[in-house]
């Protein structure tokens, strides 16, 4: 089922989707959909680090960091191994 | 060279990790979803992580920010025909290796001989994180 909404984007915004969904083969309303239910995957997934952290306690700023640079070398193509964070 | 890659994949190894409450799985998962980067989950992974861990509240929280890749009739032709010429009866690391290399991401999972056959098979220079 589709729901239709009037919604206002900025002149840029607007002509950068256009060009993104041309891009990727898709329609305007296809293409913000898609990037709406992304968004809100992201927010979800955040509640549920929030909701494991409220368990197991809240990730360090050292753990934060070490998850952030084992990302970072894994987008460039670096493989790696499972080592430990110390937690304080 | 090292390829770049956009997102991540996890294999059953990654879901058993987090639901054991593997605190670098946990992080990474939070880096990625920190830049916008939903990791991607095969549902055969989901269907063994949630066969093998009692924590089904971990897995559920891990996936709340992960999107579910459906087998289609045409992917599980290909993930059995590629299980076949790697000789592994394990289909949930070929899936993984596949999804990895049409979706370009780098794959979180365990040190297993499947997925370098699959991803030798495939062509596809494997990134893996070893859970």
């Amino acid at each position: 089922m589709v729901t239709k909404r009037s919604v206002s984007l900025a002149d840029e915004v607007a002509t950068a989707v256009e060009e993104a969904a041309k891009q990727d083969g898709v329609s305007f309303s296809a293409w913000l959909s898609s990037a709406a239910e992304r968004q809100l995957r992201v927010r979800q997934g955040l509640r549920g680090v929030a909701a494991w952290e409220a368990e197991a306690g809240d990730l360090t700023a050292e753990e934060i960091a070490a998850g952030e640079a084992l990302l970072a070398r894994l987008l460039s193509g670096v493989s790696g191994m499972a080592s430990r964070v110390r937690r304080r | 060279m090292a390829t770049s890659r956009v997102g991540l994949v996890y294999g059953s190894a990654a879901l058993r990790a987090a639901a054991r409450g593997d605190r670098m799985v946990w992080a990474l998962h939070r880096a990625a979803l920190a830049i916008g980067i939903v990791p991607v989950v095969p549902a055969s992974a989901i269907a063994e992580g949630y066969r093998t861990e009692a924590r089904g509240d971990r897995l559920a929280a891990l996936l709340a920010g992960s999107e579910v890749e459906v087998l289609s009739g045409e992917g599980a032709r290909r993930a059995g025909e590629l299980a076949a010429r790697a000789d592994t009866t394990d289909l949930v690391a070929v899936e993984v290796v596949e999804v990895a290399d049409r979706r370009g991401c780098a794959v979180v999972a365990s040190r297993q001989t499947a997925l370098r056959a699959a991803a030798g098979l495939l062509g596809h220079d494997l990134v893996l994180y070893a859970v």
